[in-house]
């Protein structure tokens, strides 16, 4: 609890994002988000959705997530993996 | 009279869509049985700029302390990560904040964006260190973005008696709680007593309307009268949170049973 907290309370456009990602699930499939900092959204892998965060508001209603193409899912895919090795 | 005007306000997370851009479109655009959840999402956009206001004035004030209420008796305590659901412009959210502290986090979502941000810009004015713990979430009461068991305790303000699918919403925030855990859940009440179902209509047609009217919100805020009308009962409330597995459910009547507050335990 205090690590969210802590984290919650970053300041950053960047930071809060990917703090919400540890803490949100996908609600359509309810798995685990990723914060993709190239787009700014929040990707869901198990729906091959990605839903846009505004203002430090993700949008999180189903009908607003948007589709990712088969590029779109190998080139953050690989990018996410480059990032956890480096 | 007073206490008729205090119990009406508080149009709360309802439906109200936006009459500007929507002229030309009669009173059936907003009929309750024949709403869409976008057309509810676009109303309450529209009235973002002066619900605080219609719901001070109304209510005489009297929607904080039934706020107040909503949120003791979900019994947040400090630490906890609690989700309000339908926040508009947050006013449980900022109660459950403090509740909460900041080794707590509180989850406030909504369908509407133009809520959402006058909720963060309250949050930026009236700023204190603990409304950190505070993240505004657009999001849809049907498809929660959150994991099982998640919640130490769930508010809902104004909120269900607007949501198309209210067995759906009931069994998401059922889903979302702990084991043991609480859903408080606010709102009109839609009363057997035919004295407070007149009570209640006149109020609507009396004061909130044309009050409402002043800011160009007519037919937004006549359509409260429908929504009370298509709500459920306390009782109907009570055996749908059963209905979605609660183990324990008792609606209470406040307000001289205009408002009602549903304490459901998973």
């Amino acid at each position: 609890m205090r690590r969210t907290a802590a984290l919650l309370s970053t300041h950053g456009g960047r930071s809060i994002p990917r703090a919400l990602a540890d803490v949100l699930v996908c609600p359509l499939s309810k798995q685990p988000l990723r914060y993709c900092e190239a787009t700014g959204s929040l990707v869901s892998d198990a729906a091959g959705v990605s839903f846009p965060v505004l203002d430090g508001i993700p949008s999180l209603v189903p009908k607003d997530g948007k589709l990712l193409d088969d590029q779109e899912v190998k080139s953050e895919q690989e990018s996410s993996t480059t990032d956890s090795s480096g | 009279m007073v206490a008729l005007t205090a119990g009406i306000s508080v149009a709360g997370g309802g439906v109200f869509s936006p009459a500007g851009r929507r002229r030309g479109r009669g009173p059936a655009a907003f009929r309750c049985s024949s709403s869409s959840a976008g057309e509810r999402q676009a109303l309450f956009s529209r009235i973002a700029p002066v619900y605080d206001l219609l719901n001070d004035v109304l209510s005489l004030g009297q929607h904080r302390t039934w706020k107040r209420i909503c949120v003791s008796w979900s019994r947040a305590k400090m630490g906890d990560r609690v989700l309000d659901l339908c926040c508009g412009s947050g006013d449980l959210a900022f109660v459950l904040s403090q509740k909460v502290g900041l080794d707590g986090e509180v989850m406030a979502v909504d369908f509407s964006r133009q809520q959402l941000q006058t909720a963060a810009d309250r949050q930026q004015q009236r700023w204190k260190l603990c409304y950190k713990n505070i993240k505004w979430i657009e999001g849809d009461a049907l498809d929660l973005p959150f994991a099982d068991c998640y919640f130490d305790a769930v508010t809902v303000g104004y909120g269900l008696r607007n949501v198309v699918d209210k067995s759906k919403a009931m069994r998401e925030i059922y889903r979302v709680l702990k084991p043991g855990s609480r859903a408080s859940i606010l709102d009109f009440n839609k009363s057997s007593s035919l004295f407070t179902t007149s009570l209640q209509s006149w109020a609507i047609d009396n004061v909130v309307v044309p009050l409402a009217s002043g800011y160009g919100l007519t037919e937004e805020y006549k359509y409260l009268k429908s929504s009370i009308s298509q709500y459920l009962t306390g009782e109907e409330l009570e055996k749908l949170a059963k209905e979605a597995g609660f183990c324990a459910a008792k609606h209470y009547e406040l307000g001289g049973g205009l408002m009602g507050n549903l304490v459901a335990t998973r």
